[in-house]
């Protein structure tokens, strides 16, 4: 069905042989993870696994310690320095869109001016051009009315929505979200995670570092479990949820079934 | 009736009524420091009005000022204004920039430029600004470099106040979060275009109303280039007639009102720009 099943087989992230250590700490080991184009995969684990540190590193906000990885076929080895390297990391970040915990718009910048800062000025695309390409991605996380407002005057949801609008108007091949509801109250939950849907059923490769596992169970096509900075588990959802191999992920997944019954 | 109107009829709620308790203290206590402002400000006209003024069985003579001296040279001494305000203005913009590299140098990782920066800082605060000045004017000459009593002063003042400005931008660069960086760097921004872009209107947003402070403070610290002897500004003058007609009484009273009204003024201004910034909030 697929003509191009050449191009379709090369993963997007390539990330091979990845180790990050913090001083003496090693926190992340030996990491190896392919991600194939459209692929929606879910990054779990209890805090300090690693997970969000292994994101991190894909977009080098970490810089890893060795390995390599590789975005839409920029090979970048982890742990060099210098302007070829700082070249190579400064393509790989045009490759990919965050997304953060935090939200981290900014504040002196209405939302139309976040969302087209990076095209703009990053990109050098036409001031007219990002304008348009801005207001079609605001008015599919259903904010272009709020275009003209600063940031603090929206909610946290509604900010959250922004920033999504953000990564994608520098139109990456892979969107990282790094826990992107943790910060959110519980009903604004809900608005983050369809803008999130629409955006993985438009096709974008996604990797999500999240604490959702109701969002994992029903979008993601793949599930990562990291424990001690090390992928202990990957399977799809169902087979994870159902009959989980390792013990880790069986008490992870445990205490999510109790959480969700109390 | 309608709903409006039983409202309106509605018995104030305990809140309400603590409320407008505070509110009146808070007015009344008010009302009363204005008043008493007043009447400082009318002693203190009386006390050099020449009057005398009797109260209950003692008397008191106000000092007696040459009001005549005062007219005749009123437009000398406030010819002075102008170049107060120009010293002031080129010093701050320079004391602005300076403080802004050493805030930079101070945040640096690179210890050179650390150190620059702690050390500019420290030489300058480790000495005083009218020694300063003078540096600047009789000591940089032997050395070959003659500066005009205006510049030394624009120097100095500029180099002094930029030494404790850095503070200021220092706590206002540091004000501006990490995850501004990261996000800026996410979208693919140089370390220059995250600072230009991101952090920098953020931190100096933050160091406005301190700086407005710091401007009004230089505005009178400004007098100190008048010991040069060839800044004509409002000290300068008023020391000038004053000792030559040895009306020295009169003449610093008249600086001195000069300065005080430019201080309100740029007082008022600056909590008018504060207000403002604080209704953006962002």
């Amino acid at each position: 069905m697929n003509t191009n099943s050449v191009f379709s087989a090369m993963p997007i992230v390539k990330i091979s042989n990845l180790d990050k250590y913090f001083g003496h700490l090693h926190v992340l080991k030996n990491i190896s993870l392919d991600v194939p184009p459209r692929q929606v995969v879910c990054l779990i684990g209890r805090s300090g696994s690693g997970k969000s540190t292994l994101l991190r590193c894909i977009n080098f906000l970490e810089e890893p310690s060795q390995g390599t990885i590789e975005v839409d076929g920029i090979r970048v080895e982890g742990g060099e320095k210098g302007r070829h390297h700082r070249q190579l990391v400064h393509d790989v970040r045009l490759k990919t869109g965050m997304v953060f915990q935090e939200f981290n718009l900014f504040p002196h910048m209405t939302v139309l001016e976040n969302v087209i800062e990076g095209p703009v000025i990053v990109k050098g695309i036409g001031r007219q051009k990002a304008i348009e390409l801005a207001e079609e991605n605001l008015d599919s996380v259903g904010l272009l009315f709020k275009k003209d407002e600063y940031p603090n005057r929206l909610s946290g949801g509604q900010k959250q929505r922004v920033a999504i609008a953000r990564a994608l108007t520098m139109e990456p091949r892979v969107m990282l979200f790094d826990e992107p509801t943790s910060a959110l109250d519980p009903e604004l939950i809900g608005e983050v995670l369809n803008v999130m849907k629409k955006v993985a059923k438009a096709g974008m490769t996604m990797i999500v570092v999240t604490h959702e596992m109701g969002f994992a169970r029903e979008v993601a096509d793949r599930v990562l479990v990291m424990a001690e900075g090390e992928l202990v588990e990957d399977a799809n959802p169902a087979d994870l949820f159902n009959s989980p191999k390792d013990p880790r992920t069986k008490a992870l997944i445990d205490r999510y079934r109790s959480g969700e019954q109390a | 009736m309608s709903f409006f109107s039983k409202t309106q009829n509605a018995p104030k709620s305990q809140a309400e009524l603590l409320y407008d308790i505070q509110v009146r203290k808070e007015r009344r206590f008010r009302a009363n420091v204005g008043l008493s402002w007043l009447i400082l400000v009318f002693i203190l006209v009386m006390a050099f009005s020449g009057q005398e003024v009797t109260i209950g069985s003692k008397t008191f003579s106000g000092i007696q000022i040459d009001t005549e001296f005062m007219r005749k040279n009123l437009t000398f001494i406030a010819g002075g204004l102008g170049e107060t305000i120009r010293i002031s203005l080129m010093s701050i913009a320079l004391a602005m920039i300076l403080a802004l590299l050493a805030a930079l140098g101070r945040l640096s990782t690179v210890p050179p430029i650390y150190a620059l920066s702690t050390f500019y800082v420290s030489l300058i605060r480790g000495t005083p600004l009218y020694l300063q000045i003078f540096f600047f004017f009789l000591a940089l000459p032997q050395l070959g470099i003659i500066l005009s009593g205006l510049w030394a002063g624009v120097l100095a003042l500029g180099l002094n106040y930029g030494a404790y400005m850095s503070e200021i931008f220092r706590a206002g660069l540091s004000s501006v979060g990490k995850g501004q960086r990261e996000a800026a760097m996410a979208i693919g921004m140089t370390p220059a275009q995250t600072m230009r872009r991101v952090i920098l209107p953020q931190a100096l947003r933050f160091a406005i109303p301190p700086v407005g402070n710091e401007f009004i403070a230089m505005t009178k610290d400004s007098a100190l280039v008048s010991a040069t002897g060839f800044v004509h500004e409002l000290m300068w003058r008023s020391t000038k007639v004053g000792r030559a007609q040895f009306h020295n009484l009169e003449a610093l009273i008249m600086a001195a009102m000069f300065y005080w009204v430019m201080t309100l003024l740029l007082t008022y201004i600056q909590s008018i720009i504060e207000t403002r910034l604080a209704r953006g909030d962002r």
